[in-house]
């Protein structure tokens, strides 16, 4: 199952609603950082509002995700983390998602343009002949 | 005696060989190869070493490593050729094809026994070994020049602007590298008080566990001089490798590109790039 990656100008949507197999997950993530180096994109919002159950290994996929992601030089937000989804995500472990989270989608969004409007490289981007 | 055949036979046909030869042998190398008259002289010494040894008292196990003048020779030899980028199989063609033009006129002599023939096979095959070892010495120094001059030109630190240093890495970073890497950053941070470090891996052609942790140790220590880092053109591929392997650069700001990563560099020392007053 293949996961529509959507496109907000120069920051990128995904939304999970079903728990990944393995080659799923790989197969996400490529197409991802693929996407994510083509466009350089400045910013990912994974939204996981739909995921009622997230196990460690999803969690892990979620994480790495978000690591490569800002490793590509964009920043990277998780949204809609259920309540009980929280609680046994913290039962489980407090690392397992390490990156930030926001409520909904649309907060997600604006703490990803709170970001990008800091960065350096869109400061001075009314200064470039691009 | 029975070498009496043999050195006869090599005698009378020695103006005959030597020629023959050194036609040969200029007929094996292409037309860039060593220049005429140095290889002639260079022949002609070594072939009146080999004759030298051939006319000897056939011993059960030749060893040449004691002739000093035919190893000076063929060490020459081979180092012109090896110097005009000539193969190892050149080289010891060189070699066979005196073999082959002296067993052709031995065959033909009538009094010649099979000892004669088993010594210059020995002869021979002692004087293949010798030239295959030289050829290997002289690679082997080329290559360590080589690579001493790569080390030399292939870590750079740019002082990109005041208090930003530029270190742009390519090729395959292995442990010595590594270190130059760290030790010519550290002491370019201090010199020039850098604030910020820009690290650009778009020449980096793998990242793997080994490369990663020489870059982690790099940017540590720039860290503890007091200056942020900034990683560049990190591939996707790069990207999820480092990802699977557990590595976590933490406090290191990543960019995608070269120029993101200057802008943000600019940023942090609180410069910015504008346009000239009335020059749009």
């Amino acid at each position: 199952m293949k996961i529509p990656i959507l496109r907000l100008e120069r920051i990128l949507l995904v939304s999970i609603q079903v728990d990944l197999t393995d080659n799923d997950a790989m197969q996400f993530q490529s197409d991802l950082v693929e996407q994510v180096a083509e466009i350089e994109a400045l910013g990912v919002a994974i939204d996981i509002t739909a995921l009622d159950v997230v196990d460690s290994y999803m969690a892990r996929v979620i994480n790495d995700t978000a690591s490569m992601v800002r490793l590509l030089g964009a920043e990277a937000v998780i949204c809609g983390v259920q309540p009980f989804v929280a609680l046994t995500l913290v039962e489980m472990g407090r690392d397992l998602l390490g990156a930030d989270c926001a409520f909904n989608l649309g907060q997600g969004l604006e703490i990803l343009r709170g970001r990008i409007a800091t960065r350096g490289d869109t400061r001075f981007s009314e200064n470039e002949d691009v | 005696m029975t070498t009496i055949a043999l050195q006869q036979v090599l005698h009378e046909q020695r103006s005959a060989l030597l020629t023959a030869w050194i036609t040969q042998v200029a007929a094996l190398g292409d037309q860039h190869s060593v220049h005429e008259h140095a290889l002639d002289a260079l022949l002609r010494s070594l072939f009146d070493d080999i004759l030298g040894i051939l006319e000897r008292q056939p011993t059960a196990n030749p060893s040449l490593e004691h002739e000093e003048s035919l190893a000076l020779a063929l060490r020459q030899l081979v180092g012109e050729q090896a110097r005009h980028g000539s193969s190892a199989s050149t080289c010891v063609n060189v070699v066979l094809t005196l073999k082959h033009l002296m067993s052709a006129q031995v065959v033909t002599a009538t009094d010649v026994t099979l000892e004669d023939m088993l010594w210059l096979e020995q002869v021979f095959e002692q004087l293949t070994l010798l030239t295959v070892t030289a050829f290997l010495a002289i690679r082997e120094r080329q290559i360590t020049q080589q690579s001493l001059s790569l080390l030399e030109l292939s870590t750079p630190v740019l002082r990109l602007w005041h208090r930003i240093l530029l270190l742009p890495l390519v090729g395959v970073i292995d442990t010595v590298r590594a270190r130059q890497i760290t030790e010519s950053l550290l002491e370019a941070i201090a010199r020039y008080e850098a604030r910020v470090t820009i690290l650009d891996l778009t020449g980096v052609p793998v990242l793997d566990t080994s490369v990663a942790q020489h870059l982690m140790k790099t940017i540590d220590a720039a860290r503890l001089l007091g200056t942020r880092v900034v990683m560049t053109g990190i591939s996707p591929e790069g990207a999820q490798t480092l990802t699977k392997l557990g590595i976590r650069f933490a406090d290191v700001i990543s960019r995608a590109t070269l120029r993101a990563g200057i802008a943000e560099a600019l940023l942090l020392v609180g410069q910015q790039i504008s346009p000239l007053e009335g020059k749009r």
